[in-house]
């Protein structure tokens, strides 16, 4: 690793360091949602104030014009004290790059501005109730106003993912139904306080409600908000599903890290014996470990062909398949290992710090995003050239087929 | 670390990769399986011609100074082939325990010979499921061998092994010629005979001790070195049955589609590619990191993913294949034999398992 790299990372470190106290774990036990939004957007402040925001993006844009790798070093030393920044991932991982893609100028400058100083939050509208894994399939209706130019939308949105704090959105919408599904949709920015918009959360099983359904009555929006072509929506959606796939950083899949655990085995007894005696509990320990460097060395690579101007691989498809599942199945096991007093649930840890939070937030890892199987298909369609699934519902017109 | 290749490395794989597919053949390996103690002369001619001996080597003792990266293709490249002689790693393995830990004597004595492969080595450390036993049986006194060690790979024909035996204070790792009076090598008939296994008896023979102090932490960096080049052995040879595994679901049909159609087939080899390049990330990274202090966690992690690899998809490309994959003829089987023969030779899962662990336990602590 490059010097410069290390010097970077340590000044990251004991910056964050300084910060622990007033935003990190500690300073967020109790609080309500509202109460740790508002440390959020200004843990979100003090890092765009002190060039931690956007690492890697481009100073036009409010970035730092850095490279991936200092992101990534960031990112693991933050990683480390619960910050409060969940609120902004979605917003500032797809929606805002994206936009920042397709709309120039002031606004658009503004816009990436206050959404990096957690002043604003986006939102992305493509999943609804019935497209999800298959999201050409989706039903909201982008209906022209000829007169005006502008376009209505109406319909429903499903699993939006901090839609209740959004300021603005981007949303794919069927334009046309009379074409195959793929080629009716189109892509919009859109106000989230706009009239007809409304945001109804959705409780998760874990209890707490960070998706939403949203709601679109007639809500109207200027040509000028959307991004590509008429009927060209599905090529950007999946331009920034490309940009997702390069947010999953954690080979933990965003649970306890493995030194947890090895911590945890170390002071638990089983008949008699330290937990980290037993080959049951060791086999499970060097087979984690063994994923998650493997998986660390796939995103380094990755980051450095990056670097080296050479085309992404397949690489976010097996990271996250491998993280997510690597981490169910060890909070399975080590709720197991602690027996009876597995089963408590502490409201006040995070997924990173508790094995039973992590265990009860790990279904959704495996679903939004890509579930497991799609990221199967894509790794045996676009990369081992095996055949598609049969598809009914190919070369056949949105309207014409049966619903 | 983790590294990019860069153009000399990706040559030097590229170029091994071409040469054997041109040079093995499955009907040699298959008649290797039938006997024991033979192993395939001209994909080892090829090794010497090529330098790969030589690649661990200094230039001074005859090598060409290369590390574990440039080995690791070379490895990586025999996998794919199944390739009939497993000397290369165990060469490595010798040579540089003797760089390390061997007097300028015998340095000038071995490293030459075994740079341009006319010497082969082999690494005798295990007895029975102990992979690195702290008391060995096998005993050294006065300088002399005497006792057994079971099963060593290459043991049929090394004219030199490295031994791990119990001196008069502890272990010590010892380097013993094989030629001599006193060696009895009796063949084990294994379901990989390539492999060159045998039970070598030693009755008074002389050896030069490389190291007493300290010689179960240089048994297990030796360990540690074969470890990574076994790990890239393992790669090639996944990524071969892998490709094997998707090019018959892309050209078998049933119920009028191709196999590879079906998601239970599909998902199978997406899920062997996903192995493969878990276990390719842990043995570049590995590699990369030779000389560093958490090389031997790192050396741990490769073979486990490594062995997962080979094991799971060589099962599954034979499952994908149906009636004719559990042929003489279709050739899988020597991946399959290959895959659970690098999975014991040099470590079992279990070893390697409980090896990481220790290093974990030892950080955290
Ligand atoms: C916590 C959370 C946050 C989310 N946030 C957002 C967000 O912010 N914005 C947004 O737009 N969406 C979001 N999503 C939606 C997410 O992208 C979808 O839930 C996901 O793509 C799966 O779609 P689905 O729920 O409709 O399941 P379905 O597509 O109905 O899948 C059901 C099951 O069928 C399987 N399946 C489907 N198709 C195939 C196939 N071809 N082959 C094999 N199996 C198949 C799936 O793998 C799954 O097991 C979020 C979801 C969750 C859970």
């Amino acid at each position: 690793m490059s010097i410069d790299l290390e010097i970077y990372r340590a000044d990251a470190k004991a910056w964050l360091e300084t910060k622990a106290m007033e935003f990190g774990h500690a300073a967020r036990r109790g609080l309500s949602e509202e109460e740790d939004l508002t440390l959020g957007r200004r843990w979100q402040a003090e890092k765009f104030a002190a060039g931690y925001s956007a690492i890697n993006w481009s100073k036009e844009h409010g970035g730092q014009g850095l490279g991936a790798l200092e992101k990534l070093a960031f990112e693991q030393e933050e990683m480390k004290h619960s910050f409060p920044n969940d609120y902004f991932g979605v917003s500032l991982g797809m929606p805002v790059p994206i936009m920042l893609r397709y709309v120039k100028g002031d606004w658009a400058r503004e816009r990436a501005t206050k959404a990096l100083k957690g002043e604003e939050i986006w939102c992305q509208l493509f999943s609804e109730p019935a497209a999800g894994s298959d999201l050409a399939g989706l039903r909201t209706r982008a209906d022209r106003d000829d007169a005006a130019g502008d376009w209505i939308i109406n319909g429903q949105k499903l699993w939006t993912t901090w839609a209740q704090y959004a300021d603005y959105g981007v949303i794919v919408a069927r334009s046309d139904p009379t074409v195959a599904k793929h080629r009716g949709l189109t892509y919009f920015w859109v106000n989230m306080k706009s009239p007809g918009v409304t945001v109804r959360p959705v409780r998760l099983a874990e209890g707490r409600s960070e998706v939403n359904e949203v709601f679109f009555d007639d809500v109207r929006i200027a040509d000028s908000q959307r991004l590509g072509s008429v009927g060209g929506g599905f090529g950007v959606a999946m331009e920034t599903l490309m940009i997702e796939r390069y947010q999953a950083t954690d080979p933990a899949g965003f649970g306890p890290p493995i030194d947890l655990f090895v911590e945890e085995a170390k002071t638990i007894r089983i008949g008699g014996k330290s937990a980290i005696e037993d080959g049951r509990v060791r086999e499970r320990i060097a087979r984690t470990y063994a994923a998650q460097s493997a998986l660390a060395a796939i995103h380094r690579r990755a980051l450095l062909s990056l670097a080296a101007g050479m085309q992404p691989g397949p690489e976010g498809s097996v990271h996250k398949l491998v993280s997510v599942r690597t981490r169910q199945k060890l909070s399975e096991f080590a709720m197991d290992l602690k027996g009876v007093d597995g089963m408590r649930y502490d409201e006040d840890k995070t997924r990173k710090e508790s094995w039973s939070k992590s265990w009860m937030t790990a279904p959704t890892g495996r679903i939004a995003g890509g579930a497991d199987e799609m990221l199967l298909n894509t790794i045996a369609e676009k990369i081992l050239g095996l055949p598609q699934d049969h598809r009914p519902d190919k070369g056949v017109a949105f309207n014409d087929f049966p619903r | 670390m983790s590294i990019l290749y860069d153009d000399a490395q990706q040559a030097i794989g590229g170029e091994a990769v071409r040469i054997l597919a041109d040079r093995t053949r499955s009907e040699t390996l298959k008649a290797l399986l039938e006997t024991t103690g033979r192993y395939d002369m001209r994909f080892w001619e090829t090794c010497k011609e090529q330098g790969w001996t030589a690649v661990g080597i200094p230039e001074v003792f005859g090598g060409i100074g290369l590390g574990l990266v440039e080995l690791g293709l070379i490895a990586e490249a025999i996998g794919q082939v199944a390739g009939g002689a497993p000397f290369l790693g165990t060469g490595h393995g010798v040579a540089q325990a003797i760089l390390r830990y061997g007097s300028d004597a015998l340095k000038e004595r071995w490293l030459p010979t075994l740079a341009s492969g006319e010497t082969i080595g082999a690494v005798a450390f295990a007895e029975g499921a102990d992979m690195l036993p702290s008391e060995p049986a096998l005993r050294l006194t006065h300088g002399r061998l005497v006792g057994a060690k079971p099963a060593v790979c290459a043991g049929a024909v090394a004219q030199v092994a490295l031994v791990l035996a119990s001196g008069k204070q502890g272990p010590v790792l010892a380097l013993v010629e094989l030629a001599g009076d006193g060696v009895t090598r009796n063949m084990v008939h294994t379901f990989d005979n390539s492999r060159c296994t045998a039970d070598l008896h030693f009755d008074g023979v002389e050896a030069s001790v490389l190291t007493g102090e300290g010689a179960l932490l240089a048994a297990r960096a030796v360990l540690e070195l074969q470890a990574v080049v076994t790990a890239h052995e393992q790669v090639g040879g996944a990524e071969a049955m892998l490709g094997k595994a998707r090019d018959y679901a892309m050209d078998r049909r049933a119920f009028g589609q191709l196999i590879g159609g079906f998601q239970s087939v599909k998902h199978r080899i997406a899920e062997g590619y996903v192995l493969v390049e878990l276990a390719r990330a842990n043995a570049i990274h590995a590699a990369a990191s030779e000389g560093e202090a958490d090389f031997g966690r790192h050396a741990a992690a490769a073979r486990l993913s490594a062995t997962e690899a080979y094991d799971s998809v060589s099962r599954d490309a034979t499952q994908v294949h149906g009636g004719i994959g559990v042929t003489w003829e279709a050739d899988l089987h020597l991946h399959q034999r290959r895959a659970r023969t690098l999975a014991i030779e040099n470590g079992p899962a279990l070893f390697w398992e409980d090896a990481l662990v220790d290093y974990l336990v030892e950080e955290a602590a």
